[in-house]
């Protein structure tokens, strides 16, 4: 390959690998306001949690890494569902008061952890054959962050299995299309939405374990993910295929934009770019068509 | 007396699902034209792309020598064309005589409606529509609590108080009572005398009473279109609805 | 007809008369600079709850970036008062962009060694800033969640460039400018009754006329497209350019509030476009009643005021408190504690009005039928 590009592969490969690590932040987010409309501000701290559940069992329990990913997902969902029952099952008919009775939420997630665990960073340890680089002929790359563009297939691969080949998937899609239809085949939509915000709380879990080891623990780094989680599931539209499109373009033009400029002027040439998609596909990429009256 | 509004050639459709095909219409000045058809014959979808809502794949609809499509919603409110739609569309927080003000639209230039606060014009508007749909006494009440007839009414008043020179009334007495009734086919009779209606309606009963000429839609194509009596007696017309009868059952 | 005290007008005036008279009173009774310096900082809480409630509430445009407007407001009178205190002969430059390396003065800091040209640029460019982001977006008809969502995106894009421009900006030190803003030879300490006097002028003002803005036809059209834009298109209306001038109209507001900010701190740093702030003021009007300008002020009031006097009992807790109490008022009064005042005051109405014949509101479909049958 021609000496001069290899900089520019580089910083697609580099693409690809912020672009993974959105999207496992989004996907959690792209299920429950894909499925049930709930824009939930407390997915960050959702993500944060994962990230001190990982923590909690290496430190306490001596869990290996790669078994703390299930059990930030079980514990994550568990909180997840809770908050649901208490909270979020009033309020779907009320997007807006969602979004502000969840960020109530993740204003109390940060300062009760923070009152647990005190302010100061926790670290997860992680096992050698992650801690290295790996060539990839034009660059060399973190396994880290391999391990995540790895762990983002996996996720997805399970989600499509999910909603497009199991008799669940089947019951979400429908009542994502119209409850009423759905309520009236016997569906029991209350159920699926559940559901499906556990497990959505359950991925941000899963991507809180993932990011612990790639930064230090704290009880506010929920905020370092969750703008760029929405900006993936706005520009998406809602569906997966949305998500996956939208954080693969962020990535590539984040990193495209950090080889010219420096790294923080080109988030905001990015965040300028999706105002201006969002200029010409207001509902996203991949929306769904108007409703009817 | 010429035409209002003449739709010539409209084609429409969704993905590949072509709703409307080639459909062309005349309507005249200070006329009642009846708009009918089976379910999913497409009215609906003519009045949204009459008012603007949908943009046509083809053709032209030109309201007095003016082609209207390609002109955004407002734009087309403007030049005097007043809708009501099949589900009532009004503004349930807000009282009805909000509504009706609101509906007042003679100003929409935002700077001067900063410094309106008491419109003689519309104070006069206000109290002739609302006694002739018949909410003058239900004024201060919030349309939420509007029965589904009164609600009609409300949006009929609303655009009413446009002051349109041509009204789309979608399924206007959808959910009325028998005395209800009545009083909208007066009421629309009381309309015409000033502008020109295009109303879509499924009760044969009532188009007989209010029409003056009566266009058949059947799958996005104009069908049919004469006097009522002749409606009611063209053979082809009885197919049609007899036909979507034996698909229903 | 209507029964309820809540909506008569002239009932709420004298609510207004009260209130403010009441706030103007307070430097006459109290002489203590500090307390009357947070009181002043109060009174901008309370202006920047009034413009998330004139768009929130009135528009329904759910605004999470409202600190962008109060941050430029801020950064542009820090930038003016910084230049009152640089020499143009002898130390052109600000001390901070010696150290950063800069040897000449920016060009978008060369207008603010005017006074007058510095503070008409914290308040213009922060609204043409939201004429153009608000045009972009309502044009494009995104709306409700996807609104709120975009302006935090803006907003903690600017919160990154400011942090990041260090030279031009000071990054995350801020800028504290020496002296006191000078106006007309005068210097206006933001310690004394003077400037507590400005703020609440300004507050007094600035609510009088956006209520008035609400009642007139204008705040009438934005209230009916909060509910359904869509029809309001219908009625002849461009809802693109509504939604825009409301959004504007409260962006400026906040942008007078960052220029007090500047005013009584003298000093401003990248926390004034935190994102955490600016949902803050969110919480205010939803707490106080998004729908109600004063209600709006009053939480705002009501929340700070407890932050400052419980707060250091509960440092540590606060957060927890604060957002327990918010999940609950959004939970079971999304109007607020406005909306609880109209909930009681129109079961006392409703109370009253059935002792007499059937009238107004309360009326039976039955009632109504015979009515429009005699008709
Ligand atoms: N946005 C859309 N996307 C896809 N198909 C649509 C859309 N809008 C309408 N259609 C289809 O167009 C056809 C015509 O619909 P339309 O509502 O205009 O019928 P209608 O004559 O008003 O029926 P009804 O009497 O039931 O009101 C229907 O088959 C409908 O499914
Ligand atoms: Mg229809």
């Amino acid at each position: 390959m021609d000496y001069s590009w290899a900089p520019l592969m580089g910083s697609l490969v580099l693409g690809l690998s912020i672009a993974s690590i959105w999207l496992v932040a989004a996907l959690g987010l792209t299920i429950i306001y894909g499925t049930a409309g709930v824009i939930n501000m407390a997915h960050g701290e959702f993500i944060m949690l994962g990230a001190y559940a990982a923590y909690c069992a290496q430190a306490y329990l001596g869990t290996p890494f790669l078994l703390c990913l299930p059990i930030s997902f079980v514990v994550v969902a568990l909180i997840g569902l809770f908050f649901e029952r208490v909270l979020i099952r009033y309020l779907y008919h009320r997007p807006l008061d969602t979004l502000l009775a969840t960020w109530g939420v993740s204003l109390m997630l940060t300062q009760g952890v923070r009152m647990i665990f005190g302010s100061s960073p926790k670290y997860v340890q992680v096992p050698e054959f992650l801690s290295g680089n790996v060539s990839l002929g034009i660059m060399n790359m973190s396994s880290l962050r391999i391990l995540i563009v790895l762990m983002t297939v996996v996720l997805i691969v399970g989600i499509w299995y999910l909603f497009y080949r199991t008799y669940f998937g089947i019951k979400i899609r429908a009542v994502t299309q119209n409850r009423e239809m759905a309520a009236s085949f016997g569906v029991n939509s209350e159920r699926i939405y559940m559901c499906t915000f556990a497990l959505g709380a359950g991925l941000a879990g899963v991507a809180g374990c993932l990011f612990s080891a790639l930064a230090i623990v704290l009880p506010t780094m929920g905020s370092n993910y969750v703008v760029e989680s929405f900006l993936v599931v706005v520009t998406g539209g809602g569906p997966l295929v949305g998500s996956i499109a939208a954080s693969a373009m962020m990535g590539e033009f984040k990193s495209f934009f950090s080889y010219f400029f420096n790294s923080t002027f080109a988030q905001f040439l990015l965040f300028v770019l999706i105002v201006i998609v969002l200029r010409f596909r207001p509902n996203g990429l991949f929306a769904n068509t108007a409703v009817r009256r | 007396m010429g035409g209002v509004l003449e739709i010539r050639d409209l084609h429409k459709s969704f993905d590949s699902h072509h709703v409307i095909q080639g459909f062309s219409m005349d309507v005249v000045e200070q006329t009642l034209s009846c708009l009918i058809g089976p379910n999913g014959a497409g009215k609906t979808t003519l009045m949204d792309l009459i008012s603007g809502r949908l943009k046509p794949s083809s053709g032209s609809v030109r309201f007095r020598g003016d082609e209207l499509s390609g002109l955004s919603e407002s734009d087309i409110a403007r030049r005097g064309v007043g809708r009501k739609f099949q589900v009532p569309a009004v503004f349930k927080e807000l009282t009805v005589r909000e509504n009706l003000e609101i509906a007042f639209s003679r100003e929409v230039n935002p700077f001067r409606n900063m410094l309106k606060f008491r419109d003689k014009a519309m104070l006069a508007k206000l109290e002739e529509v609302s006694v002739l749909v018949n909410l003058e006494n239900r004024l201060s009440i919030v349309a939420g609590l509007l029965s589904h007839g009164e609600t009609q009414w409300l949006e009929i008043g609303m655009t009413l108080m446009q002051e349109p020179q041509l009204l789309l009334l979608d399924e206007p007495i959808a959910g009325m009572t028998e005395a209800e009734v009545d009083q909208t086919a007066k009421l629309l009779r009381e309309v015409r005398q000033h502008s020109t209606l295009i109303v879509v309606e499924h009760d044969m009963g009532f188009v007989r009473r209010v029409a003056d000429m009566v266009t058949v839609m059947h799958m996005g194509t104009h069908f049919a279109e004469g006097k009522i009596d002749e409606i009611e007696a063209n053979q082809n017309v009885r197919e049609i609805y007899l036909g979507t009868e034996e698909d229903a059952a | 007809m209507n029964g309820n005290i809540y909506h008569d007008k002239r009932a709420q005036w004298v609510v207004y008369i009260v209130f403010f008279v009441s706030l103007g009173l307070i430097p006459v009774m109290q002489a203590d600079p500090f307390l009357l310096n947070q009181l002043a900082v109060f009174g901008i809480y309370g202006l920047l709850a009034m413009s998330i409630s004139l768009c929130w509430g009135t528009g329904g445009i759910l605004n999470l970036g409202q600190g962008i407007a109060f941050g430029m407001g801020a950064y542009g009178m820090a930038m003016t008062m910084q230049m009152q205190s640089q020499d143009p002969e002898f130390s052109p430059l600000p001390s901070f962009m010696s150290t950063n390396g800069l040897e000449q003065l920016p060009w978008f800091w060369e207008p603010f060694w005017s006074t007058g040209g510095g503070i008409f640029l914290a308040l213009a460019v922060p609204t043409i800033f939201s004429l153009i982001f608000g045009a972009l977006m309502f044009q494009a008809r995104v709306s409700g969640p996807f609104f709120a969502i975009m302006s935090l995106a803006m907003l903690s894009a600017f919160y990154i460039l400011v942090l990041d421009m260090q030279p031009y900006t000071n990054g995350a030190n801020g800028i504290s400018p020496r002296m006191p803003l000078e106006v007309a030879g005068y210097s206006l300490d933001p310690y004394s009754p003077a400037a507590y006097w400005l703020i609440f002028g300004l507050l007094f003002s600035l609510t009088v006329l956006a209520k008035l803005l609400n009642q007139s036809k204008f705040g009438q059209i934005v209230r009916a497209l909060r509910e359904d834009p869509e029809r309001v298109r219908f009625l002849g209306y461009n809802v693109a350019l509504y939604e825009t001038l409301i959004y504007a109209i409260s962006a400026f507001i906040a942008a007078v509030a960052g220029c007090c900010f500047t005013i009584l701190i003298q000093y401003v740093s990248p926390d004034q476009f935190d994102v955490v702030f600016s949902i803050t003021m969110v919480i205010w009007a939803a707490v106080g009643g998004r729908l109600s300008l004063i209600g709006a002020i009053i939480g705002a009031f009501l929340i700070q005021g407890s932050e400052s006097y419980l707060g250091d009992q509960f440092l540590n807790s606060w957060h927890l408190i604060l957002g327990f109490f918010f999940v609950i008022i959004v939970r079971f009064l999304p109007n607020g504690l406005a909306g609880l005042l109209e909930m009681l005051l129109a079961k006392r109405s409703r109370s009253s009005t059935e002792e007499s014949p059937p009238h107004g509101r309360a009326k039976s479909p039955a009632a109504a039928n015979a009515e429009k049958a005699g008709v």
